[in-house]
């Protein structure tokens, strides 16, 4: 029995890496990569960094700028290993133990994280990234109070940091102290009001508490900014980031533009995609809808055909060139690509909702309503081809189909709501119900102003002001 | 100095003293030996067609009505003609979906037959999924598949053969169609059917997706569109009426992958959970007039607690705390962990992964077909989950097949509602690197503890025949409705002993992933054999009781038979 305690003293001594100095260990050998299925230009920016830090052995810089270019394209346990080595190489870097740290609470290793993670902050005291990732680190693995202690370090010193605030609030929510958590998640949006993390868990909070109402009004700011997250501010993370040349790279970075809305920019992007990957035919997918937005035509048609020429069947490419038609308003070439498109995907039912676009301008309002009926067969919640639909069957006299339609459209709502509004207006008033018609018209005003849609606003008073004169007559018969 | 004394140590021990502690394996891999030759084929041809990553769905069923559970598997085709095909299958396989007959009742040995021609059920087609259920209530449990493409309802006929009754019926949907499950959402007393459907990819119109290294892999969900999902409600005459629109449930949807149907609000109705990829997971609230309502975020279902979409893929539920409150299970990518929620019994759920100590060992696997089950009956419920990778695995680049992970065993520890996580101990076939996909779990030798079948993309059937030590007790319940559908979906079965809480199970062959599980419920009762009555109440609302029921045995309590209770 002895002898068993001994040995298992031993072992749980020998278990604990904090306790093994980096002087003393082993130099873990650089990773064995398998390079030949990469894109040619990351291997060769890989292969070029191997081959530095196989040629400079004792060089930890060589061998964390490895791991860092294997971290950008996220290959993790080979960029850890590399990690691992540049910090016995070079103990006293804080580099090496933050980005080896990092990556193993990414890989879910905790225990790991937070022993490595630990050590660095050890070595700078104030660098709040690395002690943000080794506070959520130690949130994972149920460390709560040390949890809470790094975050409330952190929010003492940098009362700016929504994270610290949010992490906080993780804390005091999974120990159950809901108000001081409801305290903390509150403090992180009003750092970051986009804050779509924040707003969820102070809406869940506020569930749990019974605050039903701001609830629902949490809930709905979190749908607002769902992923939206505080800018990073880790120029050790973004040196890593910048490595990243792939067109995979790119095009995640135009697609972030896109949706901030900075087309050229998203444009720069997506050609840098294509000159790292000629065969990215997504790139030049994207870049048919964004030369189009830019109102460069023949750019957008140049594209166009470059996705053919690597692919005839790609759908997306068929249509955003119709797309591009019929804002030129080339409509029947426009109809052959949105066909073209559902060639190849009949399920595609943007395709179908543009094609009833079409055929109504060409005056084929059957075809249309076939084209849009298709639509909604495949997403029935499609507004807008609920809405094509509805008119055209009011216009035909069909009120009672035109308002099934139409009624589709009102939720959820969203900055068409008052257009969608007004239509049901205008057909239950068509139709003879002018009291509906007057309710719908009025709910159509308040949405059109809450959204500033003055143009909108102009058509509805006008006609609101006949519908109210014809219902007041109606009352004084 | 450190190192040199465990050297010194582990030199001292002697080598029987190392060699007696090796626990023995909870569970063994035996689909070989009993006949289950079964090996998936993707159709792979390097064009990274998405349905090839997808895998496909099992079921646990007693086909035959002889006692003992028989195994349904889906296989998958060639999407493309007069392509080179990158793993073709093994030589000698038969193509389409494959019945295998349990011969235990007749021979007492647990041993399985390919039955499939004579039963009439091996469609070929890219299959996906299957659920299970006794539509007509005649007695004998159906077969609904799901595939890439036109799906299938086999009628039993009752004689060991099955027809294809899907355009007469009216349930096909020509769309990628995922996991499916019978429930019945009217209380008519007849089984409806749920259809996931994922998203608008088609073959022809296959788009080229990347790793961050440039190399071509799997599109994601996103680089499609969702399709909704479909309700079909049964007639009672052996046809269904689509009522996708008039439901509701195609108000919201997405790339629907698990679905699983139980009653999350107490209200005594049925309602539906589906796990969409990559979107938020939707919870239908049955609200009893033939529509559903959506209240996933409401309910707290939607998202895990940063409020992020994340990949779900397989669901499991079931009252593993007390009575009335669910515990449910999603499975999703690496590096996002499962999600456990944790309800309050009053329709309100919590994201409680981090709590109950799943989040840190699911982190570094895709996790798919999942289900609650009680391994080593000791009452509470633990919780198995495969896993298999969608993207490259960084250390298995090179190899013929780089998806391969460990599936994960965690034992329900009781104390503090944690589980840990076992599959170290479990035995050699949780060290195996698998493309783990569906899950069916059920007692296939009738011995009390329950077993789990495993289908893996690309890779053979795994069924981990359970052998925990056989000290602890239990009881297995198969009823019958007869007001209620016959097989009793949608039932809630309760066991009573002294000084102890009723424990109360869900009875469902829905779950998972694309697969389903044995109807009968089974109930660990730890070392005391105590079981002083089973109480059933029936999805009609009515409760009934039966008294003297042996444990360490099936059970089949029929409807009517019991004491009703007020």
């Amino acid at each position: 029995m002895p002898v068993i305690a001994l040995l298992i003293l031993a072992i749980t001594l020998s278990a604990d890496p904090g306790l093994q100095r980096p002087r003393d260990a082993a130099v873990p050998d650089l990773p064995q990569l398998n390079t030949g299925s990469f894109l040619p230009a990351i291997r060769q920016q890989i292969d070029e960094a191997y081959a530095a830090a196989r040629a400079n052995p004792k060089d930890a810089e060589a061998t964390g700028k490895l791991g860092m270019v294997l971290d950008a394209y996220e290959q993790y346990e080979s960029a850890a290993r590399c990690y691992r080595r540049a910090h016995v190489l070079d103990p006293d870097s804080f580099r090496w133990l933050y980005y080896l740290g990092r990556l193993q609470a990414i890989l879910g290793q905790h225990q790991e994280a937070v022993l490595t993670l630990r050590e660095a902050v050890r070595q700078k005291p104030d660098e709040v990234p690395a002690r943000l990732t080794l506070a959520d680190s130690l949130l994972a693995i149920a460390k709560w109070e040390d949890a809470r202690d790094i975050y409330r370090t952190i929010s003492n010193a940098h009362a700016e940091s929504a994270e610290a605030q949010y992490g906080l609030g993780r804390v005091y929510a999974l120990r159950g102290d809901l108000t001081a958590a409801a305290t903390a998640y509150l403090r992180a949006c009003e750092l970051f009001p986009s804050y779509g993390a924040a707003h969820y868990a102070l809406a869940v909070l506020y569930r749990k508490l019974g605050r039903q109402a701001e609830s629902q009004q949490q809930f709905s700011l979190y749908e607002q900014n769902k992923e939206a997250v505080p800018p990073l501010n880790d120029p050790l993370r973004s040196d890593v980031l910048n490595l990243n040349l792939g067109s995979v790279g790119h095009m995640r970075r135009a697609e972030t533009l896109e949706q901030a809305g900075r087309f050229a920019e998203a444009v720069a992007e997506q050609n840098e995609a294509l000159r790292v990957d000629p065969s990215a035919v997504q790139a030049h997918i994207k870049l048919i809808a964004l030369y189009g937005r830019l109102g460069q035509y023949d750019q957008a048609a140049e594209h166009y055909r470059a996705a053919l020429d690597l692919d005839p069947n790609q759908a997306d490419a068929h249509y955003n060139y119709g797309v591009l038609l019929v804002t030129q308003n080339k409509l029947q070439d426009a109809e052959r690509a949105f066909q073209q498109a559902l060639r190849i995907n009949p399920y595609y039912a943007e395709a179908h909702n543009n094609l009833g676009s079409v055929y109504e301008q060409q005056g084929r309002l059957d075809e249309a309503l076939q084209q849009f009926a298709e639509a909604i067969q495949n997403q029935p919640n499609y507004h807008l081809a609920h809405f094509h639909m509805g008119r055209i069957l009011a216009n035909q006299g069909k009120y009672d189909e035109a308002i099934h339609h139409l009624l589709k459209t009102l939720l959820p709502e969203d900055d068409n709501t008052p257009v969608y509004l007004y239509a049901l207006a205008g057909t239950y008033a068509r139709a003879g119900d002018l009291r509906t018609a007057l309710k719908h018209a009025r709910t159509a005003r308040e949405q059109a102003a809450r959204r500033g849609q003055t143009q909108l606003l102009k058509s509805i008073d006008r006609d609101l002001e006949a519908l109210e004169k014809a219902v007041g007559d109606i009352k004084k018969q | 100095m450190t190192s040199r004394v465990v050297c010194l140590a582990l030199c001292v021990l002697p080598a029987a003293f190392i060699a007696s502690s090796t626990p023995a394996p909870m569970f063994r891999e035996i689909a070989a030996d009993v006949g289950l030759n079964f090996h998936h084929f993707t159709g792979a041809t390097g064009e990274y067609l998405m349905p090839e990553i997808m895998g496909s769905g099992a079921a646990l069923l007693d086909y035959d009505n002889d006692g003992d559970l028989d195994v349904y598997v889906v296989q998958g085709t060639a999407l493309e003609e007069g392509k080179t095909l990158l793993f073709p299958p093994p030589a000698g396989s038969k193509p389409g979906n494959r019945l295998f007959r349990n011969m235990l009742t007749e021979t007492g040995k647990l041993q399985f037959v390919d039955v499939t021609d004579s039963a009439h059920v091996g469609h070929v087609g890219y299959g996906m999924g299957v659920a299970t259920g006794d539509y007509d209530n005649d007695g004998f449990i159906d077969l609904y598949v799901t595939n890439f493409g036109h799906n299938v309802l086999y009628h039993n006929n009752g004689d060991g053969t099955f027809t294809d009754v899907t355009r007469d019926a009216g349930v096909d949907d020509p769309r990628w169609s995922t996991s499916a499950a019978f429930l019945d959402y009217d209380n008519d007393g007849y089984l409806d059917l749920f259809v996931a459907n994922y998203v608008d990819f088609t073959v022809q119109g296959n788009k080229r997706c990347h790793a961050p290294t440039g190399e071509r892999d799997y599109c994601t969900p996103v680089a499609y569109k969702a399709v909704p999902s479909r309700l079909f409600h049964n007639l009672g005459n052996g046809k269904f009426l689509d009522v996708t629109g008039e439901s509701g449930i195609a108000s919201a949807y997405g790339p629907a992958l698990g679905v699983l149907c139980a009653d999350f609000n107490g209200d005594g109705r049925t309602d539906i959970y589906v796990a969409n990829d990559t979107a938020a997971n939707r919870l239908w609230l049955n609200q009893g007039n033939g529509t559903f309502r959506e209240a996933g975020l409401e309910a707290g279902l939607a998202y895990s607690a940063d409020g992020l979409p994340k990949a779900g893929m397989g669901v499991t539920a079931e009252e593993v705390d007390k009575q009335g409150t669910l515990s449910v299970v999603v499975t999703n990518l690496t590096r996002e962990g499962a999600t456990l929620f944790r309800g309050n019994g009053k329709g309100l759920f919590e994201d409680v992964t981090v709590q109950s100590g799943l989040l840190g060992p699911t982190f570094a696997f895709t996790g798919f077909g999942t289900q609650w089950l009680d391994y080593d009956n000791d009452g509470r419920l633990d919780l198995f989950i495969a896993n298999g990778a969608v993207s490259i695995v960084e250390s298995m680049r090179g190899g013929a097949y780089p998806y391969g992970q460990r599936n994960l065993l965690f034992h329900n520890e009781g104390a503090d509602r944690k589980f840990l996580e076992t599959g170290g101990t479990a035995g050699p076939a949780f060290q195996r690197l698998d493309v783990g996909r569906g899950v069916a779990v059920g007692d296939v030798d009738n011995d009390g503890a329950v077993d789990i079948l495993v289908t893996n993309n690309n890779g053979p059937v795994r069924l981990l025949h359970n052998e925990t030590a056989r000290t602890q007790h239990w009881v297995e319940v198969r009823l019958e409705g007869v007001k209620s559908n016959r097989s009793g979906i949608g039932a809630r079965v309760a066991i009573l002993r002294d000084g102890e809480e009723p424990l109360w199970r869900r009875v469902h062959t829905d779950s998972s992933y694309l697969s389903a599980s044995d109807i009968r419920v089974h109930f660990g009762l730890g070392k005391n054999a105590d079981l002083r009555g089973i109480v059933v109440r029936w999805p009609d609302g009515s409760e009934e009781r039966w008294d003297n029921v042996q444990p360490d045995k099936v059970v089949v309590l029929r409807q009517g038979s019991g004491k009703v209770r007020p």
